[in-house]
């Protein structure tokens, strides 16, 4: 992103670290916390329930799915020091933190925890066990963490905001809410004046070619992504019964399938603002769209 | 060179033996096996070397479209019919 374009967002709320991190305020936090009620009014109609979940999860249950063998590289843990006085008495009377910013660990607690990869793992694990007795519609928003080889200001960020829109049932009951769903945003993106082409996209997986599941994605392609020029701003996906299966969730006594349509905030912001402009005064109202948008396709159906 | 025939009946014989849902007469040319779960990602790895010992040949990941191992017609059309052009 050239300085100017940094520049302008820096005015209209923007405050970036190099490290990834994004802050927001003023009218870009205004137009992010707008955006996430638009996404979450794209679910009317269906009863989405909303959820909202921790930073962590155990490592223990997101390897049900096989996760850290899928994504080793771009997990991140929630570390803490072995809280023996000793160990913490050493680490005291070292440097702490050196010149570079490294924290001078002693003895660390066995690492249990992941730091939230994805907003709807949350929900697989919160329903886990379950009988379901129709579809179960959710929604849910989180701040997710992702390492990456290169961080780029609302485009690729090492922790960002996802919001995601999630149906578990059975395979035709996944079907529908993902061609209403996308139907609803193509709509949305239409009043939003947004250009997206929706693409054939697969997992960042670790090694594809040795990983059993990237190879299954390659001929059978279960992740559509809307993309604005290069950018995914968000995704359509078909889990198939992965999470049904991993999680022991039952639907017509077989695991359930289930299906998302995941946001990221961030990069929406980036969207709208690359489109309309740097000046909240040309932003689109993100929310009405989004009604609109319910409404029309409803009148189609 | 392996006839239609003997690879049809060795890629069968794999799937029912994957496939513990499905008997020999559920089995059809047009069965989606991956769509409807009757094989799993983990089985794909085998599947692959499967082929290319049937077929002699070897095939290159890179190379794997959408639909390539829909169902036993596609995968002999797609891999078989292949290697005899």
């Amino acid at each position: 992103m050239d300085a100017v374009r940094l520049d302008e967002l820096a005015r209209v709320g923007l405050m970036w670290r190099p490290t990834g991190e994004a802050a927001l305020r003023g009218p870009l936090l205004r137009l992010a916390e707008d955006c996430d009620r638009a996404f979450t009014r794209l679910a009317t109609g269906w009863d989405a329930r909303e959820e909202r979940h921790p930073a962590t999860l155990p490592a223990e249950r997101l390897q049900r799915v096989d996760y850290l063998r899928s994504f080793p590289h771009q997990a991140t843990f929630a570390v803490g020091m072995d809280a023996a006085e000793a160990n913490l008495d050493a680490f005291l009377s070292g440097e702490v933190v050196d010149g570079s910013g490294r924290v001078a660990v002693t003895e660390l607690a066995p690492v249990r925890d992941v730091l939230t990869p994805a907003a709807c793992y949350h929900l697989y694990r919160a329903h886990e066990g379950e009988r379901l007795t129709g579809p179960l519609h959710l929604s849910t928003r989180n701040t997710c963490f992702r390492r990456e080889r290169e961080y780029v200001p609302l485009r690729r960020l090492r922790t960002f905001t996802m919001r995601e829109l999630v149906c578990l049932g059975t395979r035709a009951e996944t079907a529908a809410f993902l061609a209403a769903a996308r139907a609803r945003v193509d709509r949305f993106l239409e009043l939003l004046d947004l250009p997206v082409r929706w693409e054939t996209a697969t997992d960042p997986f670790f090694q594809p070619q040795r990983n059993p599941k990237a190879l299954l994605q390659r001929v059978q392609p279960a992740k559509h992504e809307m993309t604005y020029g290069d950018l995914a701003i968000g995704s359509a996906n078909d889990h198939h019964d992965h999470f049904g299966e991993g999680f022991g969730i039952v639907r017509e006594g077989v695991p359930a399938y289930s299906a998302c349509v995941a946001f990221g905030v961030e990069r929406w912001l980036y969207a709208l603002t690359d489109r309309h402009g740097a000046d909240p005064a040309a932003w689109p109202d993100v929310v009405d769209a989004a009604g609109k948008a319910v409404a029309s396709t409803e009148a189609r159906a | 060179m392996r006839s239609d025939e003997e690879v049809l009946a060795e890629l069968r014989g794999w799937v029912l033996g994957k496939a513990r849902d499905l008997d020999e007469t559920a089995l059809t040319g047009r069965t989606p096996l991956f769509e409807e779960r009757h094989l799993r990602s983990v089985h794909l790895p085998e599947l692959l070397l499967l082929l290319e010992r049937l077929t002699g040949a070897p095939i290159d990941v890179e190379d794997l479209r959408p639909g390539d191992f829909r169902d036993l017609d596609t995968i002999m059309a797609r891999f078989h019919a292949r290697e005899r052009a």
